[in-house]
């Protein structure tokens, strides 16, 4: 059996791209008091297995919400709209302008200074990204749920990009 | 399906009765059990007075000898005394041949892919091992707190996976014990120096915990992060041989030289030795310098001589915490708290070097032998209920990706490390030949993208879909974890409604119908009654249904069922009370779960109902104050 509730129900959010992370993980905290398994350690084995199902949907929903590209993946969803994780955008532009932050990425290491490089590169990329969560967070806002998904792609190429980053910034580190 | 008991916050809903709970560490070389007594939580001891028992297991032709007996047997009865049998939990044969060590013991393979090691009483598996150490500590639990235990809460590392937690929990079932947990041994640390608790006056803080854990073989750092009531252990590091034992070694190497006996040493020369040096190590926590004697030798031994001995080894321990660290991507100077666990602590310098390196004094006011079983002990008491709801709760993360193997021997991570559990992830597969019925599912964690890098886990197989053309089938397979890391998996064909029939096959470890046949050997040995207990386990399950079922409509029966509901469940209720004063324990259970399937629609009410309470008295803006 499920939650009859969406994410955004469950934590007595409003359905909208920005999230108020702090309402966010208090109310997290306050439902996994009441439904943890711990809390039932002592009770029977049905109410052990259905405070299971809850804290684990708790936490998928605590997930969905906490992290940008899944909630805004989310957040298309209900609106009917499934947008796969692997799915490239068609902006010949904006291809472009990854293309050439990719290129930087690949000279890093044998840039003079590789960690400032890096760190300059990662803070372009937060810089793009947040834009395309205005972009998002505006057209979903509007219905306008065509230019909401192309914003999604796009975040979703950077923040794939944010992850390189921090791979090769682990990598430089040893 | 069953009823939720929801209380009011700070409410208990059973009369106040205090249940017998304890924790326990089940150690390598040592385990204790511990207790929360009048407020207080502390390790329980043996009739002769001492707390620990050493982990060390020797079965003979007539019996089991548990701990302090056992291990002094150990070197006249090698093959049938099994010390630091922990080691082997959750492992494969292979596994242990890569240990790249002599061990004395008897392998054999056994049907469930575990090591099984013959001795005069038979072929045992490590989970049976475990079982009976477990046993001695819940007895000593038992008499200790006047009758059987409610349950227990056991640590485990944070580092084991899957398989091992496993098998640490079969052997809890085997010993007899209801587990209320398996809790990470650093987490169970910081518990007993309550760091997981509120400053005074305010708020959880954000804290970076570091426990350096040495005992007498091992060495192990966790790096922990307390974040707005959700430990997570962000590194692990250490080193599986090493530890206070090579203090001592090092000691006896030095009066070896000193007195001229020369390297070749015998046996008996080396234990006198090892004794005396391990004499001087403890006495050096009290003197600045002991004196020695050995045949016509005699000397002394200074704390700075000693410092000077382990130091090298110390400074090994030293860089694991450095390499912990840099994983956790962290600086000496981000970690708030260290707390020193295992015996080894006690010895001043290792205290020092550990203050210098992070450049804050540790916490060591417990015994570092029973800090982990105290920290179990509390935890044991919340889960229990004797202890207010608002106390305590460690949320835990699941220490390695769980992953399925995908074309090409690749891993496809399902669930990553560091996801707070309990968690269940769905995923989709479809047949790739026509009217094919089965499937096989592979189950692997670890972080590495081939299979054959990461362990192993179990092999499930889907039988009884049903026959469609290929990639007609869509089966939903529902991956879950519970709050002790344990793996469930379930599956359904999604447009006939049907479930798959699942069998598990565990990688290293036993199906429940090993550990069925093990516990009736196990009561066949103890001449237990079997029937009575299963008698007795249905009626309390019974007792607990329905208490929960009577609760409950008190509390909100009449709002939200109307009188049809309300009767059929009472007849039900009667039904079940009836077999329960009577029936066999299958009448029982199938009244039970008569009485769950019925009332299924009502706890889903309640639990929206109670969703919607625990939301409530919220207004938005409340949230927006710092």
């Amino acid at each position: 059996m499920k939650l009859q509730q969406n994410h955004f129900e469950i934590f007595g959010l409003p359905q909208t791209y920005e999230v108020d992370r702090q309402v966010l993980t208090k109310r997290y905290r306050e439902l996994q008091q009441e439904f943890h398994p711990d809390r039932f350690a002592a009770k029977s084995e049905r109410e052990q297995m259905l405070s299971m199902q809850y804290a684990a949907q708790i936490n998928e929903a605590n997930n969905t919400l906490k992290d940008p590209v899944a909630r805004a993946q989310y957040l298309l969803q209900l609106a009917g709209i499934e947008i796969h994780p692997e799915q490239t955008t068609a902006d010949g532009e904006f291809l472009m302008q990854q293309m050439i932050l990719r290129e930087r990425l690949e000279d890093v290491r044998d840039a003079g200074d590789p960690e400032a490089e890096l760190e300059e590169l990662g803070s372009d990329a937060d810089e793009l990204f947040r834009a395309q969560e205005q972009a998002f967070s505006a057209s979903l806002g509007n219905q306008a749920l065509d230019a909401a998904s192309a914003a999604l792609l796009k975040m979703q190429f950077l923040a794939k990009l944010r992850r390189q980053i921090d791979a090769l910034e682990e990598e430089l580190l040893d | 399906m069953a009823l939720l008991q929801i209380s009011e916050p700070g409410q208990t809903p059973e009369p106040h009765q205090r249940k017998r709970a304890v924790g326990i560490d089940l150690g390598t070389t040592n385990s204790l059990v511990a207790t929360v007594r009048s407020g207080t939580a502390e390790a329980l001891p043996a009739e002769d007075g001492r707390v620990i028992l050493p982990s060390a297991v020797r079965y003979l032709e007539d019996g089991v000898e548990v701990g302090y007996g056992a291990r002094a047997a150990a070197g006249g009865d090698p093959y049938n005394t099994l010390i630091s049998i922990k080691r082997f939990m959750g492992r494969g044969l292979a596994d242990i041949k890569h240990f790249g060590e002599q061990l004395p013991y008897n392998f054999a393979a056994d049907t469930a892919g575990m090591p099984s090691i013959e001795t005069v009483a038979g072929a045992v598996n490590p989970v049976q091992v475990s079982a009976e150490i477990l046993k001695v500590l819940a007895q000593r639990g038992a008499e200790s707190l006047g009758g059987p235990l409610d349950g227990a809460v056991i640590t485990v590392p944070a580092y084991f996976d899957e398989a091992q937690r496993q098998a640490t929990k079969d052997a809890a079932k085997l010993a007899g014990l209801k587990v209320l947990r398996l809790l990470n041994e650093p987490t169970a640390a910081a518990v007993a120096y309550g760091l997981d608790k509120a400053e005074e006056g305010g708020d959880v803080a954000d804290k970076t915990i570091a426990v350096y854990d040495l005992g007498g073989g091992t060495f192990d750092i966790s790096i922990l992060r307390l974040s707005k009531g959700v430990f997570e252990v962000l590194a692990t590091g250490g080193d599986s041989a090493l530890g206070g034992d090579d203090f001592d070694r090092a000691v006896a190497e030095w009066i070896a030289v000193e007195a001229g006996l020369g390297t070749d040493l015998d046996a008996a020369t080396q234990r006198k030795l090892l004794d005396i040096a391990c004499a001087a190590k403890e006495a050096l926590a009290a003197e600045t310098s002991v004196p020695m004697a050995y045949d016509h030798w005699s000397g002394a031994l200074t704390r700075d001589g000693l410092a000077e001995l382990i130091d090298p080894l110390i400074g090994k321990t030293l860089r694991a915490c450095k390499r912990a660290l840099r994983d956790a991507g962290l600086d000496t100077a981000d970690v708030e708290e260290v707390v020193l666990v295992g015996g080894s602590t006690r010895t001043l310098r290792v205290r020092e070097k550990v203050q210098e390196f992070f450049g804050r004094e540790p916490h060591a006011d417990i015994d570092p032998d029973q800090v982990v079983a105290i920290g179990a002990a509390i935890q044991a008491d919340v889960l229990v209920g004797n202890k207010s709801r608002e106390d305590l709760l460690l949320l835990d993360v699941i220490p390695l990706s769980l992953g399925i193997e995908t074309m090409g021997g690749l891993t496809e991570k399902l669930i990553h490390r560091n996801t707070t559990i309990p968690v269940a992830k769905a995923q989709e597969f479809t047949t790739f030949k026509d009217g094919q019925t089965a499937m096989a599912i592979h189950v692997v964690q670890g972080e590495r993208e081939l299979v054959k890098d990461c362990r192993s886990l179990a092999r499930f197989e889907l039988r009884g879909i049903p026959p469609m053309v290929a990639g007609a089938a869509h089966i939903r397979v529902t991956f879950q974890v519970d709050a002790d890391g344990l793996l469930a998996v379930s599956a359904v064909e999604k447009s006939s409604g049907v479930a798959a029939e699942i069998t598990v096959k565990p990688s290293y470890g036993l199906e429940d119908s090993d550990i069925t046949r093990m516990l009736q050997d196990s009561y066949a040995n103890a001449e237990e009654d079997i029937a009575a207990r299963a008698l007795r386990e249905a009626q309390v399950e019974a007792e607990r249904t329905l208490e929960a079922m009577l609760v409950a409509l008190q509390e909100d029966g009449a709002e939200l069922l109307d009188e049809r509901e309300l009767g059929e469940l009472e007849r039900a209720m009667e039904a079940l009370r009836l077999a329960h004063n009577g029936g066999t324990p299958e009448e029982i259970r199938n009244r039970i779960d008569a009485l769950n399937t019925l009332s299924e629609p009502y706890a889903a009410r309640r639990m929206d109902k109670s969703i919607k309470r625990a939301m409530q008295g919220h207004s938005l803006d409340e949230f927006d104050k710092p």
